[in-house]
């Protein structure tokens, strides 16, 4: 943690807020993967909406067929 | 405005969306519009990088960036594509750039707005605009581009 807010202090606006936005894009693409993953396994859209915290309407609209 | 797209600088917007998607990016960046500019093989011509170059500099970019902050992600691999492409709406700065091709396409007295007037509009912009970071981070010159494109 004593490392973590060393780089933080020591890092540019511009190099932390892409690290945010790289950030954002990793959850996205890790998500889409395993959201997939566990549709093949035959999860429910609702058990997937759980996992993630969120709705089973807002899950299914963003990955269902 | 948009009806003053050619086809090819349409299909540039089209692309960039795309790109977008396939980043896991919700809004198109400056930086998805050069992507969708670099479609044009014409554009990535004048540019002299391709498309997969771009990309890769842009995971680059972000590896880097999380690098400093002191986040180390390892081996992990972008699995490439993401969610079903959404209807995604443009950043500000990307918003901007289009009415700015209009302004170079009118100066030229050209009816219509090209990948090559969305290209200007593009290299234009400085950093830390995304399409700026991108294609310092390329290596490209952006005045020889400027050259080729008034040629």
């Amino acid at each position: 943690m004593e490392d973590l807010s060393a780089h933080l202090n020591s890092a540019d606006p511009a190099t932390g807020l892409r690290a945010v936005g790289a950030l954002h894009r990793l959850a996205e693409q890790v998500e889409a993967a395993h959201v997939r993953l566990a549709r093949e396994q035959g999860w429910s859209w609702e058990q997937i909406g759980d996992a993630l915290g969120v709705s089973r309407q807002s899950v299914h609209a963003k990955y269902g067929k | 405005m948009f009806e003053r797209l050619s086809d090819t600088a349409r299909e540039a917007i089209t692309s960039s969306a795309d790109e977008a998607a396939r980043r896991g990016d919700r809004r198109i960046g400056t930086d998805h519009l050069l992507l969708g500019v670099m479609h044009d093989p014409a554009m990535a011509g004048v540019l002299g990088r391709d498309l997969r170059q771009a990309r890769a500099e842009l995971a680059d970019l972000d590896l880097r960036a999380l690098k400093a902050v002191g986040i180390d992600v390892g081996s992990f691999q972008p699995p490439g594509s993401t969610s079903k492409p959404r209807r995604s709406s443009f950043s500000s700065g990307a918003r901007a750039v289009i009415p700015r091709a209009l302004a170079l396409a009118t100066g030229e007295r050209s009816r219509r707005i090209t990948t090559g007037h969305l290209l200007l509009a593009l290299i234009e912009l400085a950093e830390p605009d995304p399409a700026a970071a991108l294609l310092a981070g390329l290596g490209v010159d952006t005045a020889e581009v400027r050259r080729c494109l008034a040629a």
